[in-house]
Protein backbone atom coordinates (compact mmCIF):
# COMPACT_ATOMS: atom_id res chain seq x y z
CA UNK A 1 0.00 0.00 0.00
CA UNK A 2 3.01 2.27 -0.17
CA UNK A 3 2.83 3.05 3.51
CA UNK A 4 5.98 4.15 5.29
CA UNK A 5 6.07 2.98 8.91
CA UNK A 6 8.42 3.93 11.72
CA UNK A 7 8.71 2.08 15.00
CA UNK A 8 10.32 3.70 18.02
CA UNK A 9 10.88 2.01 21.33
CA UNK A 10 11.76 4.00 24.41
CA UNK A 11 13.22 1.19 26.39
CA UNK A 12 14.14 2.83 29.67
CA UNK A 13 16.15 0.25 31.57
CA UNK A 14 14.94 -2.71 29.55
CA UNK A 15 18.05 -4.20 28.01
CA UNK A 16 17.04 -7.51 26.50
CA UNK A 17 18.04 -6.49 23.00
CA UNK A 18 17.15 -9.74 21.33
CA UNK A 19 13.67 -9.62 22.80
CA UNK A 20 13.23 -6.07 21.52
CA UNK A 21 14.45 -7.11 18.09
CA UNK A 22 12.04 -10.01 17.92
CA UNK A 23 9.20 -7.78 19.12
CA UNK A 24 9.89 -5.37 16.30
CA UNK A 25 9.97 -8.23 13.84
CA UNK A 26 6.64 -9.45 15.19
CA UNK A 27 5.18 -5.97 14.79
CA UNK A 28 6.48 -5.77 11.23
CA UNK A 29 5.02 -9.20 10.46
CA UNK A 30 1.60 -7.99 11.63
CA UNK A 31 1.84 -5.00 9.29
CA UNK A 32 2.89 -7.15 6.34
CA UNK A 33 0.09 -9.56 7.12
CA UNK A 34 -2.42 -6.72 7.01
CA UNK A 35 -0.99 -5.63 3.67
CA UNK A 36 -1.31 -9.15 2.29
CA UNK A 37 -4.97 -9.30 3.27
CA UNK A 38 -6.15 -5.77 2.58
CA UNK A 39 -4.02 -4.19 -0.09
CA UNK A 40 -6.14 -2.98 -2.96
CA UNK A 41 -2.92 -2.79 -4.96
CA UNK A 42 -2.47 -6.56 -4.73
CA UNK A 43 -4.93 -8.12 -7.15
CA UNK A 44 -4.99 -11.43 -5.29
CA UNK A 45 -5.42 -10.08 -1.78
CA UNK A 46 -8.64 -11.35 -0.22
CA UNK A 47 -9.99 -7.82 -0.16
CA UNK A 48 -9.30 -7.28 -3.86
CA UNK A 49 -11.04 -10.53 -4.65
CA UNK A 50 -14.02 -9.53 -2.52
CA UNK A 51 -14.19 -6.15 -4.26
CA UNK A 52 -14.46 -7.72 -7.68
CA UNK A 53 -16.90 -10.37 -6.52
CA UNK A 54 -14.54 -13.35 -6.72
CA UNK A 55 -14.75 -14.06 -3.01
CA UNK A 56 -17.48 -13.89 -0.42
CA UNK A 57 -16.68 -12.25 2.91
CA UNK A 58 -17.97 -15.36 4.69
CA UNK A 59 -15.42 -17.51 2.84
CA UNK A 60 -12.56 -15.07 3.37
CA UNK A 61 -10.05 -15.21 6.24
CA UNK A 62 -11.67 -14.22 9.53
CA UNK A 63 -9.54 -11.12 9.80
CA UNK A 64 -11.39 -9.58 6.88
CA UNK A 65 -14.72 -9.94 8.62
CA UNK A 66 -13.22 -8.55 11.80
CA UNK A 67 -12.11 -5.37 10.05
CA UNK A 68 -15.40 -4.97 8.20
CA UNK A 69 -17.20 -5.29 11.51
CA UNK A 70 -15.06 -2.45 12.87
CA UNK A 71 -16.05 -0.48 9.78
CA UNK A 72 -19.72 -1.00 10.59
CA UNK A 73 -19.12 0.43 14.04
CA UNK A 74 -17.15 3.34 12.59
CA UNK A 75 -19.87 4.03 10.06
CA UNK A 76 -22.39 4.19 12.88
CA UNK A 77 -20.27 6.44 15.07
CA UNK A 78 -19.48 8.76 12.18
CA UNK A 79 -23.16 8.89 11.20
CA UNK A 80 -22.31 7.60 7.77
CA UNK A 81 -19.54 10.05 6.94
CA UNK A 82 -17.14 7.12 6.98
CA UNK A 83 -18.72 4.53 4.74
CA UNK A 84 -16.51 1.91 3.07
CA UNK A 85 -19.55 0.49 1.29
CA UNK A 86 -20.35 3.76 -0.45
CA UNK A 87 -17.08 3.78 -2.37
CA UNK A 88 -17.03 2.99 -6.05
CA UNK A 89 -15.24 -0.23 -6.94
CA UNK A 90 -16.45 -2.25 -3.96
CA UNK A 91 -16.08 -2.13 -0.21
CA UNK A 92 -12.92 -0.26 0.75
CA UNK A 93 -11.88 -0.21 4.40
CA UNK A 94 -8.60 1.59 3.64
CA UNK A 95 -9.58 4.56 5.82
CA UNK A 96 -9.58 2.28 8.87
CA UNK A 97 -7.20 -0.59 8.05
CA UNK A 98 -3.96 1.35 8.31
CA UNK A 99 -4.73 2.49 11.84
CA UNK A 100 -6.15 -0.85 12.82
CA UNK A 101 -3.02 -2.65 11.63
CA UNK A 102 -0.67 -0.24 13.40
CA UNK A 103 -2.63 -0.62 16.62
CA UNK A 104 -2.35 -4.41 16.42
CA UNK A 105 1.35 -4.20 15.64
CA UNK A 106 1.87 -1.97 18.67
CA UNK A 107 0.63 -4.76 20.92
CA UNK A 108 3.65 -6.84 19.90
CA UNK A 109 5.86 -4.21 21.49
CA UNK A 110 4.35 -4.27 24.95
CA UNK A 111 6.81 -5.26 27.64
CA UNK A 112 6.40 -4.53 31.29
CA UNK A 113 9.37 -2.34 31.90
CA UNK A 114 9.80 -0.30 28.74
CA UNK A 115 8.86 3.33 29.01
CA UNK A 116 6.94 3.54 25.78
CA UNK A 117 6.64 2.75 22.10
CA UNK A 118 5.32 4.52 19.02
CA UNK A 119 4.31 3.16 15.66
CA UNK A 120 3.83 5.85 13.04
CA UNK A 121 2.15 4.48 9.91
CA UNK A 122 2.29 7.27 7.36
CA UNK A 123 1.16 9.86 9.86
CA UNK A 124 -1.27 7.69 11.83
CA UNK A 125 0.27 7.05 15.21
CA UNK A 126 -0.37 4.40 17.85
CA UNK A 127 1.50 4.59 21.12
CA UNK A 128 1.61 3.53 24.73
CA UNK A 129 3.58 4.98 27.59
CA UNK A 130 5.88 7.88 26.91
CA UNK A 131 9.47 8.93 26.26
CA UNK A 132 10.19 8.39 29.94
CA UNK A 133 8.23 6.64 32.65
CA UNK A 134 6.44 9.77 33.86
CA UNK A 135 5.67 11.49 30.55
CA UNK A 136 3.23 11.07 27.68
CA UNK A 137 4.16 11.27 24.04
CA UNK A 138 3.82 14.63 22.34
CA UNK A 139 2.84 14.60 18.68
CA UNK A 140 3.20 17.45 16.22
CA UNK A 141 0.40 17.93 13.69
CA UNK A 142 1.83 18.91 10.32
CA UNK A 143 0.43 22.02 8.70
CA UNK A 144 -1.42 20.92 5.56
CA UNK A 145 -0.31 24.05 3.71
CA UNK A 146 3.34 23.66 4.57
CA UNK A 147 4.40 20.18 5.58
CA UNK A 148 7.64 21.48 7.05
CA UNK A 149 5.66 23.41 9.64
CA UNK A 150 3.58 22.33 12.56
CA UNK A 151 0.03 23.49 13.03
CA UNK A 152 -0.02 22.46 16.67
CA UNK A 153 1.25 19.92 19.17
CA UNK A 154 -0.90 17.46 21.07
CA UNK A 155 -0.44 15.10 23.95
CA UNK A 156 -1.28 11.65 22.67
CA UNK A 157 -3.92 9.59 24.51
CA UNK A 158 -2.70 6.58 22.54
CA UNK A 159 -3.91 7.15 19.01
CA UNK A 160 -3.45 10.14 16.71
CA UNK A 161 -4.73 9.96 13.14
CA UNK A 162 -4.61 12.69 10.51
CA UNK A 163 -6.23 12.72 7.10
CA UNK A 164 -5.52 15.40 4.58
CA UNK A 165 -7.08 16.63 1.38
CA UNK A 166 -3.92 15.56 -0.41
CA UNK A 167 -5.33 12.04 -0.06
CA UNK A 168 -8.41 13.03 -2.02
CA UNK A 169 -9.08 10.60 -4.84
CA UNK A 170 -7.58 7.76 -2.86
CA UNK A 171 -10.21 6.94 -0.29
CA UNK A 172 -11.74 10.25 0.76
CA UNK A 173 -15.15 9.62 -0.70
CA UNK A 174 -18.09 11.77 0.36
CA UNK A 175 -21.11 9.47 0.62
CA UNK A 176 -23.49 12.43 0.73
CA UNK A 177 -22.35 13.79 -2.59
CA UNK A 178 -21.25 10.51 -4.11
CA UNK A 179 -17.84 11.77 -5.11
CA UNK A 180 -14.30 12.20 -3.82
CA UNK A 181 -14.36 15.44 -1.92
CA UNK A 182 -13.03 17.07 1.22
CA UNK A 183 -14.30 20.11 3.07
CA UNK A 184 -11.15 20.98 4.95
CA UNK A 185 -7.43 20.69 4.32
CA UNK A 186 -6.72 18.38 7.23
CA UNK A 187 -8.54 16.52 9.99
CA UNK A 188 -6.97 14.99 13.08
CA UNK A 189 -8.64 12.66 15.56
CA UNK A 190 -7.15 11.47 18.85
CA UNK A 191 -8.47 8.72 21.09
CA UNK A 192 -7.73 5.36 22.65
CA UNK A 193 -7.59 3.23 19.49
CA UNK A 194 -6.09 3.96 16.11
CA UNK A 195 -8.42 2.03 13.79
CA UNK A 196 -11.41 4.08 14.92
CA UNK A 197 -9.34 7.27 15.06
CA UNK A 198 -8.24 6.62 11.49
CA UNK A 199 -11.82 6.11 10.29
CA UNK A 200 -13.03 9.19 12.15
CA UNK A 201 -10.19 11.31 10.75
CA UNK A 202 -11.22 10.18 7.29
CA UNK A 203 -14.80 11.19 8.05
CA UNK A 204 -13.59 14.47 9.54
CA UNK A 205 -11.66 15.67 6.51
CA UNK A 206 -14.58 14.73 4.27
CA UNK A 207 -17.32 16.30 6.38
CA UNK A 208 -15.47 19.12 8.13
CA UNK A 209 -17.33 21.05 10.82
CA UNK A 210 -20.35 18.80 10.65
CA UNK A 211 -18.24 15.81 11.68
CA UNK A 212 -16.44 17.92 14.28
CA UNK A 213 -19.86 18.36 15.90
CA UNK A 214 -20.29 14.60 15.99
CA UNK A 215 -16.89 14.25 17.66
CA UNK A 216 -17.82 16.92 20.18
CA UNK A 217 -20.63 14.66 21.31
CA UNK A 218 -18.33 11.62 21.62
CA UNK A 219 -16.67 11.08 24.97
CA UNK A 220 -13.41 9.43 24.12
CA UNK A 221 -12.44 10.81 20.72
CA UNK A 222 -11.50 14.41 20.02
CA UNK A 223 -10.97 16.17 16.73
CA UNK A 224 -9.32 19.08 14.99
CA UNK A 225 -9.86 20.50 11.54
CA UNK A 226 -7.56 22.82 9.64
CA UNK A 227 -9.11 24.72 6.77
CA UNK A 228 -7.44 26.03 3.64
CA UNK A 229 -6.59 29.31 5.37
CA UNK A 230 -4.79 27.46 8.12
CA UNK A 231 -7.44 28.15 10.75
CA UNK A 232 -7.61 25.51 13.46
CA UNK A 233 -10.90 24.44 14.99
CA UNK A 234 -11.09 21.69 17.59
CA UNK A 235 -13.47 19.90 19.89
CA UNK A 236 -13.57 21.13 23.47
CA UNK A 237 -11.40 18.35 24.81
CA UNK A 238 -8.85 18.24 22.02
CA UNK A 239 -5.55 17.80 23.87
CA UNK A 240 -3.65 20.63 22.31
CA UNK A 241 -0.49 21.58 24.12
CA UNK A 242 0.60 24.46 21.91
CA UNK B 1 1.31 5.02 -5.21
CA UNK B 2 1.43 1.79 -7.11
CA UNK B 3 2.47 -1.66 -6.09
CA UNK B 4 4.65 -0.39 -3.29
CA UNK B 5 4.98 -2.87 -0.46
CA UNK B 6 5.00 -1.69 3.09
CA UNK B 7 8.34 -0.10 3.82
CA UNK B 8 9.56 -0.80 7.30
CA UNK B 9 11.88 1.13 9.45
CA UNK B 10 12.65 -0.59 12.68
CA UNK B 11 14.57 1.18 15.41
CA UNK B 12 15.69 0.05 18.79
CA UNK B 13 16.61 2.11 21.79
CA UNK B 14 18.81 5.04 21.13
CA UNK B 15 18.14 5.43 17.45
CA UNK B 16 15.56 7.99 16.53
CA UNK B 17 13.55 6.66 13.65
CA UNK B 18 11.50 9.78 13.19
CA UNK B 19 12.02 11.72 10.03
CA UNK B 20 14.15 14.75 10.41
CA UNK B 21 14.13 17.60 7.99
CA UNK B 22 17.39 18.86 6.63
CA UNK B 23 16.18 21.19 3.98
CA UNK B 24 17.45 24.24 2.20
CA UNK B 25 16.25 26.73 3.31
CA UNK B 26 16.04 25.35 6.81
CA UNK B 27 12.88 27.16 7.78
CA UNK B 28 11.70 24.75 10.33
CA UNK B 29 12.65 21.37 11.63
CA UNK B 30 12.25 19.28 14.68
CA UNK B 31 14.68 17.90 17.09
CA UNK B 32 14.15 14.20 17.47
CA UNK B 33 15.51 13.12 20.79
CA UNK B 34 16.84 9.66 21.41
CA UNK B 35 15.43 7.59 24.24
CA UNK B 36 16.40 8.33 27.78
CA UNK B 37 19.02 5.62 27.93
CA UNK B 38 20.83 6.67 24.82
CA UNK B 39 24.06 8.54 24.96
CA UNK B 40 23.60 10.21 21.60
CA UNK B 41 21.76 13.45 21.16
CA UNK B 42 21.70 16.02 18.45
CA UNK B 43 23.12 19.42 19.14
CA UNK B 44 20.97 22.02 17.45
CA UNK B 45 22.59 24.73 15.42
CA UNK B 46 20.67 27.76 14.26
CA UNK B 47 20.12 29.26 10.89
CA UNK B 48 17.98 32.27 10.20
CA UNK B 49 15.41 32.74 7.52
CA UNK B 50 15.09 36.31 6.39
CA UNK B 51 11.54 37.51 6.42
CA UNK B 52 10.16 40.62 8.06
CA UNK B 53 10.93 39.41 11.55
CA UNK B 54 13.26 36.45 11.52
CA UNK B 55 13.07 34.34 14.63
CA UNK B 56 15.81 31.78 14.92
CA UNK B 57 15.28 28.42 13.36
CA UNK B 58 16.77 25.28 14.64
CA UNK B 59 18.27 22.91 12.17
CA UNK B 60 18.62 19.34 13.19
CA UNK B 61 21.71 17.36 12.74
CA UNK B 62 20.97 13.74 13.31
CA UNK B 63 23.61 11.63 15.04
CA UNK B 64 25.86 11.35 12.07
CA UNK B 65 27.33 8.09 11.04
CA UNK B 66 27.51 9.17 7.46
CA UNK B 67 27.49 12.33 5.41
CA UNK B 68 24.75 14.78 6.33
CA UNK B 69 23.48 17.50 4.09
CA UNK B 70 24.39 21.03 5.12
CA UNK B 71 21.79 23.71 5.53
CA UNK B 72 22.47 27.25 4.43
CA UNK B 73 20.57 30.41 5.25
CA UNK B 74 18.85 32.15 2.41
CA UNK B 75 17.36 35.58 2.01
CA UNK B 76 14.57 34.54 -0.28
CA UNK B 77 11.66 32.31 0.58
CA UNK B 78 12.17 30.46 -2.67
CA UNK B 79 15.18 28.35 -3.24
CA UNK B 80 16.07 26.21 -6.11
CA UNK B 81 18.18 23.28 -5.17
CA UNK B 82 19.87 20.98 -7.55
CA UNK B 83 18.77 17.55 -6.49
CA UNK B 84 21.70 15.27 -5.94
CA UNK B 85 21.97 12.29 -8.25
CA UNK B 86 21.14 8.90 -6.82
CA UNK B 87 24.33 7.82 -5.18
CA UNK B 88 25.35 5.35 -2.57
CA UNK B 89 28.22 5.83 -0.18
CA UNK B 90 29.69 3.58 2.44
CA UNK B 91 31.47 4.81 5.52
CA UNK B 92 33.66 2.80 7.78
CA UNK B 93 30.96 2.26 10.41
CA UNK B 94 29.05 0.15 7.89
CA UNK B 95 26.27 2.67 7.37
CA UNK B 96 25.38 3.10 3.73
CA UNK B 97 23.58 6.13 2.39
CA UNK B 98 21.53 6.61 -0.72
CA UNK B 99 19.62 9.55 -2.06
CA UNK B 100 16.53 8.96 -4.09
CA UNK B 101 15.63 10.87 -7.23
CA UNK B 102 13.76 14.13 -6.91
CA UNK B 103 10.03 13.73 -7.17
CA UNK B 104 6.95 15.86 -7.04
CA UNK B 105 5.49 15.90 -3.55
CA UNK B 106 2.45 18.12 -4.24
CA UNK B 107 4.10 21.27 -2.96
CA UNK B 108 7.18 21.05 -5.13
CA UNK B 109 10.09 18.74 -5.60
CA UNK B 110 11.96 16.80 -2.99
CA UNK B 111 14.43 14.00 -2.77
CA UNK B 112 14.93 11.71 0.15
CA UNK B 113 18.10 10.49 1.76
CA UNK B 114 18.14 7.20 3.59
CA UNK B 115 20.83 5.65 5.75
CA UNK B 116 20.98 1.94 6.26
CA UNK B 117 23.04 -0.23 8.57
CA UNK B 118 22.83 -3.80 7.37
CA UNK B 119 19.17 -4.11 6.48
CA UNK B 120 18.01 -1.63 9.06
CA UNK B 121 17.17 1.91 8.12
CA UNK B 122 18.70 4.21 10.66
CA UNK B 123 17.77 7.56 9.24
CA UNK B 124 15.56 9.11 6.64
CA UNK B 125 15.76 12.75 5.78
CA UNK B 126 14.91 15.23 3.07
CA UNK B 127 18.02 15.62 0.93
CA UNK B 128 16.79 18.49 -1.15
CA UNK B 129 13.55 20.39 -1.37
CA UNK B 130 12.15 23.04 -3.64
CA UNK B 131 8.68 24.29 -2.88
CA UNK B 132 8.50 26.30 -6.09
CA UNK B 133 8.02 29.61 -4.36
CA UNK B 134 4.42 29.77 -5.49
CA UNK B 135 2.37 32.63 -4.09
CA UNK B 136 0.37 30.61 -1.63
CA UNK B 137 3.42 28.90 -0.23
CA UNK B 138 5.27 32.20 0.12
CA UNK B 139 2.42 34.00 1.85
CA UNK B 140 1.90 31.17 4.27
CA UNK B 141 5.61 31.07 4.92
CA UNK B 142 5.71 34.73 5.79
CA UNK B 143 2.73 34.67 8.10
CA UNK B 144 2.72 31.24 9.56
CA UNK B 145 6.35 30.41 9.86
CA UNK B 146 7.41 33.02 12.43
CA UNK B 147 4.58 32.05 14.76
CA UNK B 148 5.06 28.36 14.21
CA UNK B 149 8.78 28.63 14.61
CA UNK B 150 8.24 30.24 17.96
CA UNK B 151 5.89 27.48 18.97
CA UNK B 152 8.24 24.84 17.76
CA UNK B 153 11.15 26.42 19.56
CA UNK B 154 9.15 25.96 22.72
CA UNK B 155 8.12 22.55 21.61
CA UNK B 156 11.67 21.49 20.99
CA UNK B 157 12.45 22.06 24.59
CA UNK B 158 9.21 20.18 25.23
CA UNK B 159 10.33 17.25 23.20
CA UNK B 160 8.09 16.10 20.36
CA UNK B 161 8.43 12.46 19.55
CA UNK B 162 6.41 12.12 16.36
CA UNK B 163 4.52 13.96 13.65
CA UNK B 164 1.08 13.26 12.27
CA UNK B 165 0.07 14.49 8.83
CA UNK B 166 1.08 15.59 5.40
CA UNK B 167 4.67 14.89 4.54
CA UNK B 168 4.61 11.34 5.79
CA UNK B 169 2.03 10.25 3.32
CA UNK B 170 3.29 12.04 0.28
CA UNK B 171 3.46 9.69 -2.63
CA UNK B 172 6.42 11.63 -3.91
CA UNK B 173 8.29 11.14 -0.70
CA UNK B 174 7.59 7.43 -0.74
CA UNK B 175 8.67 7.14 -4.38
CA UNK B 176 11.99 8.79 -3.72
CA UNK B 177 12.51 6.74 -0.58
CA UNK B 178 11.70 3.51 -2.39
CA UNK B 179 14.22 4.32 -5.10
CA UNK B 180 16.87 5.09 -2.56
CA UNK B 181 16.14 1.80 -0.84
CA UNK B 182 16.38 -0.18 -4.06
CA UNK B 183 19.73 1.39 -4.72
CA UNK B 184 20.82 -0.09 -1.42
CA UNK B 185 19.50 -3.48 -2.45
CA UNK B 186 16.55 -3.48 -0.04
Amino acid sequence: MGTVVTIDIYRGDFDDHSLLESSIEAAIAILHDADQHFSTWKSESPLSRIRRGDLDVDDAPAIIGEVLQQCVVARTFSEGWFDPWAMPGGVDPTGLVKGWAAQRALEALRHDTIDGAIINAAGDIASFGGPTANRRFRVGIASPANPRSLACIVESPGAVATSGSYERGQHLFDPRQGLFSTRVASGTVVGPELGMADALATALVIGGAEVLDILERMDNFEGLIIDDDGTLLGTTGFPIIQ
Amino acid sequence: MKRAPLVMMGTVAGLAGVLSFNSTPAKLSLESLASSSSSTSSAPSTTTTASSSPPPTTATTTPATGPTPTTTPTTAPTTTTTPPPVTTTTVSSGVRTAVGPSVDYNFGILSVQVKVSGTKITNVSIAAINDGGNFRSVSIDQQAIPLLEQEVMQAQSGNIQSISGASYTSAGFIQSLQSALSKLGL
